[in-house]
């Protein structure tokens, strides 16, 4: 009996009369249940952990008419803004800006929540995908979300600003999660890069938060590469 | 949405649990379930109607999470602490996502052939037919695979 077919039995993988074979065997020695047993836990033990993303709301969202960009024109964009920041990025995923959909992925609370910011300590959290975004992107990345200034306020937060499809603002980082301090609508942007946090508002906003100087590439990768603590 | 976009989007929970399976922290997965449905949008010509999407689309998601692993190895070097991704993600069930990391991080450990194998069977409970198709190799080599990953699992979790 080998450990291959005991594996296909608990897979599902086996013909009835072999089943039963394999179920015989196993329960006729110790040391074949208990490898098993072992094989069963880790199958239960994977599903468990990982059966729970695939039970958060992922929705596919049709980008507003106005925010198609050719490839041609965001690989410009992309270039001349490369270009001027000089910092460079390490790595790139292929075709955000190309795409004629974006795909929001959504934390599980989100949508079941009533509409309205209620008076609770977590309701300032902001979800997937600009909590995403803000975990992972650079200043400098064309992205459906896009991250401007990264800076440290006058509490020692990491704060970023940001711009989302619907929402612009600034928020910082708390320890579970990335907590809103400012926020507007985000105006109607006809497929610009224009940088997130640029308008009057949320530069006055910046001003008052910070301490020191916006991070540099450099600061900002090193900073992410700490969980921006 | 047409037809099309409907069906894609149902199955964008599963692929972003196969992401899971196959990425090295959540952050990651997040970022190649996007790039797989933006490819899958683009490549939809491609795709042959009566034919499964779902293994159209794994196999899309497979091929993008290898085209890449070079870069990974790279930045891996570069960007150390894989404890970064530690702390990625909003409020929820602390407990169940440290479990999730710590097993992403296990997986993380087997060899892309071993990993994939794993990922589709235990993950996303295909059967050996199915996902050897996905992966285009033999049901036999599907198999060996599978077992000397979970074998390798076992060893790094309770031996």
């Amino acid at each position: 009996m080998d450990e291959q077919r005991i594996i296909a039995w608990l897979d599902g993988e086996l013909d009835p009369i072999e089943a039963e074979e394999v179920a015989r065997a196993v329960a006729a020695d110790p040391a074949l249940q208990a490898r098993a047993e072992a094989h069963r836990r880790l199958k239960a033990r994977l599903a468990a952990a990982f059966g729970p993303t695939a039970r958060q709301p992922v929705t596919v969202m049709p980008r507003p008419e106005a925010e198609v960009i050719s490839l041609a024109v965001a690989r410009q964009a992309r270039a001349a803004k490369a270009r001027r920041a000089q910092a460079g990025r390490r790595w790139a995923l292929p075709g955000a800006a190309a795409a004629s959909l974006v795909v929001g992925l959504f934390g599980g609370t989100q949508l079941a929540q009533v509409a309205g910011i209620e008076d609770r300590r977590d309701a300032l959290a902001l979800a997937a995908p600009i909590a995403h975004a803000l975990d992972v992107q650079l200043a400098s990345e064309a992205r459906p979300v896009r991250v401007a200034l990264s800076f440290r306020d006058h509490d020692g937060e990491v704060c970023r600003s940001f711009a989302g499809r619907a929402l612009s603002g600034v928020a910082c980082r708390v320890p579970d999660g990335w907590q809103l301090r400012y926020a507007a609508p985000a105006a109607a942007q006809a497929g610009d890069y224009r940088q997130a946090g640029s308008d009057p508002a949320t530069a006055q906003v910046i001003q008052a938060m910070i301490a020191g100087a916006p991070f540099d590439a450099t600061q900002e990768q090193a900073a992410r590469g700490t969980g921006w603590k | 949405m047409d037809a099309f976009e409907t069906a894609l989007t149902a199955l964008l929970p599963r692929l972003r649990r196969f992401a899971h399976g196959l990425a090295r922290d959540p952050a990651a997965a997040d970022d190649l379930t996007q790039a797989t449905a933006e490819r899958a949008l683009q490549a939809r010509a491609q795709w042959q109607q009566g034919t499964s999407l779902d293994a159209w689309a794994y196999r899309i998601m497979r091929n993008i999470w290898i085209d890449t692993a070079r870069s990974r190895q790279r930045r891996d070097k570069v960007l150390a602490p894989a404890e970064a991704g530690e702390s990625v993600g909003v409020a929820g069930d602390a407990e169940g996502k440290a479990e999730l990391h710590f097993l992403m991080r296990a997986l993380d450990l087997l060899p892309d052939e071993q990993r994939e194998a794993v990922a589709l069977v235990m993950i996303e409970e295909l059967s050996y037919r199915e996902a050897a198709a996905v992966l285009d190799i033999p049901i036999g080599t599907l198999t060996s695979r599978l077992v000397r990953g979970r074998q390798a699992l076992l060893a790094l979790l309770e031996d």
